[in-house]
């Protein structure tokens, strides 16, 4: 294939190992600029885009490895809250305990209060229909014992006196008796 | 297999003559197998999974080791001219492991490893000014301005021992094969020249292609700095 190559070209001159001359230069120039070429298409097609892509994939890892972190620091937050919460159950027990109690004591005072109250009450208004009866029963006592004076003395005058004398002991008593003072 | 770089054609161009070498041919080749090459990942990049495995897995690994590579030799700030060397890497490494198919390695001809070594100066001395501006300059006066004929000569001799180090080097595996191939008889021919490949394009190639883009990345580091 080379051979070919050689045959085709015009004027071949010899091959050499190493020269200084101004075909030097020349091919210096061409293999820089091959150089150039081949850095800007492996920069751009190869070197580049693999970068970018490694990088993005680092990020996202990294992205992930950093929530997994949060995560598992929440997570440790949680357990020693927990922990902490199952260390001061107790505590937190005693603590209610006492707190029921406290608020039984004070709902048993509002309670004897309020009974107090209504006792007091009931006592008032039991005395007070006692001295209603009391005086109901005098009344009808004092009305009794009219009655039956009048009775009595009306008997006895019947046997004793005329009938003019009766009428005006019979009045004066009843005066005497309706002026009379009855003790409570 | 010869040891002269032979011509291939004569054109001309604009009234100069130019010579279109078995080097030039053999490079234009090599870039053809790279950019095909190239292509073919690109096309493949958007089948890539965060899981590689492959082919995936062979592109990651370059790229990510040449990156470390030249990030790590480089320095975070001239990080940004890493695809020009991740070039030359890719190039030299190829052009040595081309002779393992029977081509003339174009990095055993002079024009190819000046013509890279030169791009590694002007690297050099863009850096340079871009990031210590005066005080460059003032580096090739340093210790004392009389030193400044030995610093010139100092910072010119780099692109020089860099491009014949690796000439030297490959055109001694070129000419040990030639020797070898053209002094032996035919039934030592067979079997024996895969380790000789093996030791001068293989072995050699991947240890001249390393000392060429670390010096490289240290003259331009040590320019810039």
């Amino acid at each position: 294939m080379l051979s070919m190559f050689v045959l085709a070209a015009p004027v071949a001159p010899e091959g050499r190992v190493f020269g200084l001359d101004a075909q030097t230069l020349i091919g210096v120039g061409i293999q820089l600029l091959n150089g150039i070429i081949l850095a800007v298409a492996l920069g751009f097609i190869l070197y580049k885009p693999v970068k970018e892509f490694m990088q993005r994939r680092a990020e996202g890892i990294q992205s992930q490895m950093d929530n997994a972190e949060a995560m598992m620091a929440k997570a440790n937050a949680l357990v020693a809250e927990y922990e902490r919460k199952i260390k001061n159950i107790d505590q937190e027990r005693l603590e209610l305990l006492e707190a029921v109690r406290q608020k039984a004591v004070e709902e048993s005072k509002v309670i004897l209060e309020e009974a107090r109250k209504e006792a007091a009450a009931l006592r008032r208004r039991s005395l007070e229909r006692v001295a209603e009866d009391k005086k109901r029963l005098q009344e009808e006592a004092r009305l009794h014992i009219i009655e039956v004076a009048s009775l009595m003395a009306q008997k006895y005058l019947a046997q004793k006196i005329d009938e003019a004398t009766e009428e005006q002991l019979f009045a004066e008593a009843i005066a005497q008796l309706e002026e009379a003072q009855w003790p409570n | 297999m010869d040891l002269s770089v032979k011509n291939l054609w004569v054109l001309q161009i604009a009234g100069v003559e130019v010579w279109i070498t078995e080097t030039i041919f053999n490079t234009w080749l090599i870039m053809l197998f790279l950019i095909g090459l190239a292509v073919i990942a690109r096309i493949k990049l958007r089948k890539f999974k965060t899981i590689p495995t492959g082919f995936q897995n062979v592109i990651e690994a370059v790229v990510e080791i040449f990156d470390h590579f030249a990030s790590s030799t480089l320095g975070e700030k001239l990080a940004y001219i890493a695809p020009w060397f991740f070039m030359v890497f890719m190039f030299i490494l190829s052009s040595s492991l081309s002779s393992v198919f029977g081509l003339r390695a174009p990095t055993a001809d002079w024009i190819t490893t000046f013509a890279l070594a030169f791009a590694t100066f002007t690297l050099m001395l863009a850096m340079g000014f871009k990031h210590r501006k005066g005080d460059y300059l003032k580096s090739f006066f340093s210790p004392h301005p009389i030193f400044f004929p030995l610093n010139l000569l100092g910072e010119l001799a780099k692109p020089v021992s860099l491009s014949f180090r690796l000439f030297g080097n490959m055109l001694s595996g070129t000419i040990i094969l030639t020797l070898y191939y053209a002094l032996t008889p035919v039934f030592v021919q067979i079997g024996i020249p895969v380790l000789l490949h093996a030791f001068f394009d293989v072995v050699f190639g991947a240890l001249q292609t390393y000392i060429f883009v670390i010096l490289s990345l240290m003259y331009i580091r040590g320019a810039a700095e």
